[in-house]
Protein backbone atom coordinates (compact mmCIF):
# COMPACT_ATOMS: atom_id res chain seq x y z
CA UNK A 1 0.00 0.00 0.00
CA UNK A 2 2.53 2.69 0.61
CA UNK A 3 4.65 1.46 -2.36
CA UNK A 4 1.85 2.54 -4.59
CA UNK A 5 0.98 5.63 -2.36
CA UNK A 6 4.94 6.57 -3.27
CA UNK A 7 5.03 6.04 -6.54
CA UNK A 8 1.65 7.99 -7.42
CA UNK A 9 3.16 10.57 -5.32
CA UNK A 10 6.52 10.51 -6.92
CA UNK A 11 4.59 9.99 -10.09
CA UNK A 12 2.56 13.31 -9.46
CA UNK A 13 5.93 15.73 -8.29
CA UNK A 14 7.37 14.76 -11.87
CA UNK A 15 4.22 15.91 -13.59
CA UNK A 16 4.64 19.28 -11.37
CA UNK A 17 8.07 19.27 -12.37
CA UNK A 18 7.05 19.54 -16.22
CA UNK A 19 4.27 21.61 -16.20
CA UNK A 20 6.30 24.03 -14.74
CA UNK A 21 8.46 23.65 -17.43
CA UNK A 22 6.40 24.67 -19.71
CA UNK A 23 4.96 26.99 -18.00
CA UNK A 24 7.80 28.70 -18.09
CA UNK A 25 8.45 27.79 -21.63
CA UNK A 26 5.45 29.63 -22.76
CA UNK A 27 5.70 32.60 -20.28
CA UNK A 28 8.78 32.99 -22.65
CA UNK A 29 7.38 32.39 -25.98
CA UNK A 30 3.40 32.98 -25.93
CA UNK A 31 3.00 36.63 -27.73
CA UNK A 32 0.55 38.59 -25.46
CA UNK A 33 -0.35 39.21 -22.04
CA UNK A 34 -3.69 37.05 -21.82
CA UNK A 35 -1.93 34.17 -23.20
CA UNK A 36 0.77 34.42 -21.55
CA UNK A 37 -1.74 33.73 -18.54
CA UNK A 38 -2.55 30.85 -19.40
CA UNK A 39 0.89 29.76 -19.12
CA UNK A 40 0.94 30.82 -15.95
CA UNK A 41 -1.72 29.22 -14.58
CA UNK A 42 -0.48 26.40 -16.17
CA UNK A 43 2.91 26.95 -13.85
CA UNK A 44 0.58 27.50 -10.68
CA UNK A 45 -2.21 24.73 -11.02
CA UNK A 46 0.08 21.77 -13.06
CA UNK A 47 3.13 22.86 -11.35
CA UNK A 48 2.16 23.70 -7.57
CA UNK A 49 -1.34 21.60 -7.14
CA UNK A 50 -0.62 18.35 -8.46
CA UNK A 51 3.04 18.21 -6.55
CA UNK A 52 1.18 19.26 -3.35
CA UNK A 53 -1.54 16.70 -3.51
CA UNK A 54 1.41 14.14 -4.71
CA UNK A 55 3.27 15.47 -1.13
CA UNK A 56 0.54 14.49 0.99
CA UNK A 57 0.07 11.10 -1.06
CA UNK A 58 4.24 10.38 -0.34
CA UNK A 59 3.75 11.84 3.61
CA UNK A 60 0.45 9.72 3.70
CA UNK A 61 2.60 6.70 2.62
CA UNK A 62 5.89 6.72 4.50
CA UNK A 63 5.33 5.04 8.01
CA UNK A 64 8.88 6.23 9.33
CA UNK A 65 7.65 9.93 9.07
CA UNK A 66 6.78 11.60 12.47
CA UNK A 67 3.48 13.37 12.66
CA UNK A 68 2.68 12.39 8.71
CA UNK A 69 -0.91 13.08 8.92
CA UNK A 70 -0.70 16.81 9.62
CA UNK A 71 1.65 17.04 6.52
CA UNK A 72 -0.38 15.24 4.81
CA UNK A 73 -3.30 17.34 5.23
CA UNK A 74 -1.39 20.81 5.60
CA UNK A 75 -0.15 19.95 2.02
CA UNK A 76 -3.37 19.30 1.12
CA UNK A 77 -5.04 21.89 2.04
CA UNK A 78 -2.73 24.44 1.08
CA UNK A 79 -3.12 22.57 -2.81
CA UNK A 80 -6.85 23.43 -2.55
CA UNK A 81 -6.29 27.01 -1.86
CA UNK A 82 -3.76 27.08 -4.53
CA UNK A 83 -6.41 25.84 -6.49
CA UNK A 84 -9.34 27.76 -5.89
CA UNK A 85 -7.01 31.09 -5.23
CA UNK A 86 -5.44 30.86 -9.08
CA UNK A 87 -7.73 30.50 -11.41
CA UNK A 88 -9.46 33.36 -9.33
CA UNK A 89 -6.11 35.86 -9.74
CA UNK A 90 -5.91 35.12 -13.20
CA UNK A 91 -9.77 35.74 -14.37
CA UNK A 92 -9.08 39.50 -12.13
CA UNK A 93 -5.78 40.11 -13.60
CA UNK A 94 -7.79 39.87 -17.22
CA UNK A 95 -10.79 41.62 -16.20
CA UNK A 96 -8.69 44.35 -14.74
CA UNK A 97 -6.26 44.54 -17.99
CA UNK A 98 -9.81 44.40 -20.44
CA UNK A 99 -11.23 46.86 -18.16
CA UNK A 100 -8.17 49.44 -18.61
CA UNK A 101 -7.44 48.73 -21.98
CA UNK A 102 -4.10 48.07 -20.89
CA UNK A 103 -3.28 45.54 -23.74
CA UNK A 104 -4.01 44.99 -27.11
CA UNK A 105 -6.83 42.43 -27.95
CA UNK A 106 -6.53 40.58 -30.90
CA UNK A 107 -8.58 38.14 -30.65
CA UNK A 108 -8.21 35.18 -33.58
CA UNK A 109 -11.62 33.98 -33.28
CA UNK A 110 -14.60 35.90 -30.86
CA UNK A 111 -17.14 33.30 -29.90
CA UNK A 112 -18.85 36.03 -28.47
CA UNK A 113 -19.16 38.33 -31.33
CA UNK A 114 -19.73 35.80 -33.62
CA UNK A 115 -22.66 35.07 -31.63
CA UNK A 116 -23.75 38.57 -31.19
CA UNK A 117 -23.84 38.79 -35.03
CA UNK A 118 -25.94 36.06 -35.66
CA UNK A 119 -29.08 36.64 -33.06
CA UNK B 1 24.57 32.66 -29.04
CA UNK B 2 27.12 35.08 -27.65
CA UNK B 3 24.53 35.80 -24.87
CA UNK B 4 24.10 31.87 -24.66
CA UNK B 5 28.41 31.90 -24.11
CA UNK B 6 28.30 34.34 -21.42
CA UNK B 7 25.45 32.63 -19.59
CA UNK B 8 26.88 29.23 -19.65
CA UNK B 9 30.26 30.64 -18.27
CA UNK B 10 28.24 32.60 -15.52
CA UNK B 11 26.72 29.58 -14.94
CA UNK B 12 29.87 27.75 -14.49
CA UNK B 13 31.89 29.95 -11.90
CA UNK B 14 29.01 30.26 -9.58
CA UNK B 15 28.73 26.42 -9.59
CA UNK B 16 32.37 26.08 -9.39
CA UNK B 17 32.26 28.52 -6.54
CA UNK B 18 29.29 27.03 -4.53
CA UNK B 19 31.42 23.87 -4.83
CA UNK B 20 34.64 25.68 -4.06
CA UNK B 21 32.93 27.72 -0.90
CA UNK B 22 30.53 24.71 0.31
CA UNK B 23 30.63 24.56 3.92
CA UNK B 24 32.47 21.90 5.84
CA UNK B 25 29.46 19.60 7.72
CA UNK B 26 29.36 20.17 11.08
CA UNK B 27 29.81 17.53 13.11
CA UNK B 28 29.36 18.87 16.56
CA UNK B 29 26.89 21.27 18.23
CA UNK B 30 28.42 24.80 18.95
CA UNK B 31 28.26 25.28 22.67
CA UNK B 32 25.71 28.42 22.49
CA UNK B 33 23.20 25.92 20.37
CA UNK B 34 24.05 22.78 22.68
CA UNK B 35 22.65 25.54 25.81
CA UNK B 36 20.03 26.96 23.91
CA UNK B 37 18.39 23.19 23.23
CA UNK B 38 19.59 22.39 26.71
CA UNK B 39 17.85 24.78 28.35
CA UNK B 40 14.67 25.58 26.17
CA UNK B 41 13.08 21.88 26.51
CA UNK B 42 15.21 20.02 29.43
CA UNK B 43 16.53 22.80 31.60
CA UNK B 44 15.10 23.83 35.55
CA UNK B 45 13.72 26.93 34.04
CA UNK B 46 12.62 25.95 30.84
CA UNK B 47 9.20 26.66 29.17
CA UNK B 48 8.82 22.58 28.11
CA UNK B 49 8.58 23.92 24.65
CA UNK B 50 8.84 21.83 21.62
CA UNK B 51 9.94 24.71 19.51
CA UNK B 52 13.04 26.44 20.39
CA UNK B 53 12.86 29.27 18.06
CA UNK B 54 9.45 30.57 19.97
CA UNK B 55 10.87 30.01 23.70
CA UNK B 56 14.77 31.31 22.90
CA UNK B 57 11.63 34.79 20.81
CA UNK B 58 9.88 35.12 23.97
CA UNK B 59 12.02 34.01 26.96
CA UNK B 60 15.49 34.45 26.50
CA UNK B 61 15.20 37.52 24.03
CA UNK B 62 11.66 38.59 25.74
CA UNK B 63 12.36 42.42 26.11
CA UNK B 64 13.88 42.40 22.56
CA UNK B 65 10.63 41.28 21.20
CA UNK B 66 8.66 43.43 23.12
CA UNK B 67 10.36 46.33 22.50
CA UNK B 68 10.39 45.14 18.12
CA UNK B 69 6.31 44.69 19.13
CA UNK B 70 6.09 48.56 20.38
CA UNK B 71 8.01 49.58 17.16
CA UNK B 72 5.03 48.09 14.99
CA UNK B 73 2.53 49.46 17.19
CA UNK B 74 4.49 52.79 16.98
CA UNK B 75 4.20 52.31 13.18
CA UNK B 76 0.84 51.72 12.76
CA UNK B 77 -0.07 54.56 15.32
CA UNK B 78 1.84 57.02 13.36
CA UNK B 79 0.09 55.69 9.83
CA UNK B 80 -3.09 56.14 11.84
CA UNK B 81 -2.68 59.59 12.70
CA UNK B 82 -1.56 60.42 9.36
CA UNK B 83 -4.70 58.96 7.72
CA UNK B 84 -6.86 60.86 9.82
CA UNK B 85 -10.48 60.77 8.41
CA UNK B 86 -13.76 61.59 9.91
CA UNK B 87 -16.17 59.33 8.38
CA UNK B 88 -20.16 59.42 9.11
CA UNK B 89 -21.96 56.54 8.84
CA UNK B 90 -24.38 57.37 6.70
CA UNK B 91 -22.03 57.92 3.87
CA UNK B 92 -20.76 54.48 3.54
CA UNK B 93 -20.81 53.34 -0.24
CA UNK B 94 -22.31 50.03 -1.20
CA UNK B 95 -20.40 46.86 -0.68
CA UNK B 96 -21.19 45.41 -3.93
CA UNK B 97 -17.94 43.69 -6.17
CA UNK B 98 -17.24 44.46 -9.86
CA UNK B 99 -15.07 41.66 -10.87
CA UNK B 100 -16.39 38.72 -12.66
CA UNK B 101 -18.29 35.97 -10.55
CA UNK B 102 -15.93 33.64 -9.88
CA UNK B 103 -12.76 35.86 -8.01
CA UNK B 104 -15.78 37.26 -5.03
CA UNK B 105 -17.08 33.80 -4.42
CA UNK B 106 -13.66 32.29 -3.91
CA UNK B 107 -12.60 35.25 -2.14
CA UNK B 108 -15.41 34.78 0.69
CA UNK B 109 -14.09 30.81 0.54
CA UNK B 110 -10.57 31.84 1.15
CA UNK B 111 -11.08 34.63 3.59
CA UNK B 112 -12.99 32.20 5.87
CA UNK B 113 -10.18 29.63 5.09
CA UNK B 114 -7.56 31.62 6.15
CA UNK B 115 -8.85 32.50 9.38
CA UNK B 116 -8.86 28.91 10.80
CA UNK B 117 -5.06 28.67 9.09
CA UNK B 118 -3.55 31.94 10.99
CA UNK B 119 -5.19 30.75 13.92
CA UNK B 120 -3.78 27.20 13.47
CA UNK B 121 -0.29 29.13 12.84
CA UNK B 122 -0.36 31.03 16.14
CA UNK B 123 -2.14 28.80 18.65
CA UNK B 124 0.36 26.02 17.56
CA UNK B 125 3.85 28.87 17.61
CA UNK B 126 4.77 26.97 21.13
CA UNK B 127 4.66 23.58 19.05
CA UNK B 128 5.38 23.46 15.59
CA UNK B 129 7.17 26.59 13.82
CA UNK B 130 5.00 29.88 13.12
CA UNK B 131 3.70 31.98 16.15
CA UNK B 132 1.94 35.01 16.61
CA UNK B 133 3.27 37.46 14.57
CA UNK B 134 3.32 35.38 11.52
CA UNK B 135 -0.27 34.56 12.80
CA UNK B 136 -1.36 37.58 12.38
CA UNK B 137 -0.03 38.26 9.23
CA UNK B 138 -2.00 36.05 7.72
CA UNK B 139 -5.29 36.58 9.33
CA UNK B 140 -4.60 40.45 8.02
CA UNK B 141 -4.39 38.68 4.62
CA UNK B 142 -8.11 37.96 4.60
CA UNK B 143 -9.63 41.51 5.17
CA UNK B 144 -6.91 43.16 2.27
CA UNK B 145 -8.49 40.20 0.23
CA UNK B 146 -11.88 41.62 0.67
CA UNK B 147 -11.00 45.25 0.26
CA UNK B 148 -9.68 43.98 -3.10
CA UNK B 149 -12.50 41.86 -4.12
CA UNK B 150 -14.98 43.54 -2.95
CA UNK B 151 -14.84 46.89 -1.02
CA UNK B 152 -13.83 48.41 1.99
CA UNK B 153 -17.39 49.39 2.60
CA UNK B 154 -18.01 45.22 2.83
CA UNK B 155 -16.00 44.89 5.45
CA UNK B 156 -17.53 48.17 7.39
CA UNK B 157 -21.32 46.95 6.72
CA UNK B 158 -20.83 44.14 8.52
CA UNK B 159 -18.80 45.47 11.89
CA UNK B 160 -15.44 45.61 11.58
CA UNK B 161 -14.85 49.45 10.91
CA UNK B 162 -11.41 51.08 12.06
CA UNK B 163 -12.43 51.64 15.28
CA UNK B 164 -12.87 48.34 16.20
CA UNK B 165 -10.05 47.20 14.72
CA UNK B 166 -7.97 49.47 16.71
CA UNK B 167 -9.79 48.43 19.66
CA UNK B 168 -8.89 44.98 19.14
CA UNK B 169 -5.50 45.90 18.63
CA UNK B 170 -5.69 48.08 21.93
CA UNK B 171 -6.55 44.20 23.71
CA UNK B 172 -4.05 42.59 22.39
CA UNK B 173 -1.38 45.56 23.00
CA UNK B 174 -2.62 45.20 26.67
CA UNK B 175 -2.76 41.61 26.87
CA UNK B 176 0.91 41.44 26.26
CA UNK B 177 1.94 44.13 28.59
CA UNK B 178 -0.16 42.12 31.64
CA UNK B 179 1.47 38.54 30.38
CA UNK B 180 4.64 40.57 30.80
CA UNK B 181 3.74 42.36 34.30
CA UNK B 182 2.13 39.12 35.57
CA UNK B 183 5.17 37.16 37.70
CA UNK B 184 5.73 40.28 39.07
CA UNK B 185 2.26 39.77 41.41
CA UNK B 186 3.98 36.34 42.48
CA UNK B 187 7.59 37.03 43.32
CA UNK B 188 9.16 36.19 40.06
CA UNK B 189 10.66 39.19 37.36
CA UNK B 190 8.89 41.19 34.45
CA UNK B 191 8.22 38.53 31.18
CA UNK B 192 9.86 35.25 33.58
CA UNK B 193 7.94 32.31 32.52
CA UNK B 194 8.47 28.62 34.43
CA UNK B 195 7.54 28.28 37.08
CA UNK B 196 5.08 30.97 36.96
CA UNK B 197 2.56 30.25 33.91
CA UNK B 198 1.36 26.02 33.73
CA UNK B 199 3.89 24.48 31.18
CA UNK B 200 0.74 22.43 29.72
CA UNK B 201 -2.96 21.87 30.07
CA UNK B 202 -5.38 18.23 29.87
CA UNK B 203 -2.17 16.72 27.77
CA UNK B 204 -1.15 19.77 25.48
CA UNK B 205 2.07 21.20 25.50
CA UNK B 206 1.25 25.29 26.30
CA UNK B 207 4.98 26.32 26.84
CA UNK B 208 3.97 28.26 29.69
CA UNK B 209 3.30 32.54 28.68
CA UNK B 210 4.42 31.37 25.29
CA UNK B 211 0.76 30.76 24.07
CA UNK B 212 -0.55 33.51 25.48
CA UNK B 213 1.96 36.30 23.99
CA UNK B 214 1.43 34.09 21.27
CA UNK B 215 -2.58 34.71 20.92
CA UNK B 216 -2.38 38.13 22.09
CA UNK B 217 0.23 39.18 19.36
CA UNK B 218 -1.44 37.27 17.09
CA UNK B 219 -4.92 39.43 17.82
CA UNK B 220 -2.98 42.90 17.89
CA UNK B 221 -0.66 42.43 14.56
CA UNK B 222 -4.15 40.67 12.91
CA UNK B 223 -5.87 43.86 13.82
CA UNK B 224 -3.54 46.62 13.21
CA UNK B 225 -2.73 45.53 9.48
CA UNK B 226 -6.41 45.46 9.39
CA UNK B 227 -6.86 49.04 10.58
CA UNK B 228 -4.10 50.50 8.19
CA UNK B 229 -5.57 48.45 5.29
CA UNK B 230 -8.85 49.86 6.44
CA UNK B 231 -7.48 53.30 6.09
CA UNK B 232 -4.81 52.62 2.75
CA UNK B 233 -8.40 51.99 0.76
CA UNK B 234 -10.25 55.08 1.45
CA UNK B 235 -10.79 56.45 -1.83
CA UNK B 236 -8.54 59.61 -2.47
CA UNK B 237 -11.81 61.75 -3.86
CA UNK B 238 -13.08 60.81 -0.51
CA UNK B 239 -10.09 62.02 1.57
CA UNK B 240 -9.65 65.26 -0.32
CA UNK B 241 -13.28 65.89 0.92
CA UNK B 242 -13.02 65.36 4.22
CA UNK B 243 -10.00 68.08 5.02
CA UNK B 244 -7.89 65.15 4.97
CA UNK B 245 -4.99 67.05 2.59
CA UNK B 246 -5.03 70.80 1.79
CA UNK B 247 -5.06 71.54 -1.84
Amino acid sequence: MSEILFYLGAFMIIIGGICDIFGAIGLLRFPNFYIRLHAATVGTIGGAVIPLFGTSLLALGADFLPHKYAIAGASFVTGVIVLLAAPAGATALAYATHKAKLVKWEPKVDDLAEVRRND
Amino acid sequence: MKRLLGLLILFTVVIGLALYLSLPTQENLRSLGEFYLKNSYFGNYSAKSPEVVTSILWDYRGVDTLFETSVFFLAIIGSLTIFRVEMKKKERGEAKSSLPLPVPVVTKFIATLLLAISASIALHGQVTPGGGFQGGAALAVAPLLIIAAYSKYALENNGLDKTKAIVLRSIGLLGIVLIALAPLLSGGYAMQNQPIFPAEALGVPLGGSLVYYNIFEFLAVGAGFTAVFLLLAIPEEEFKRKGGAYE
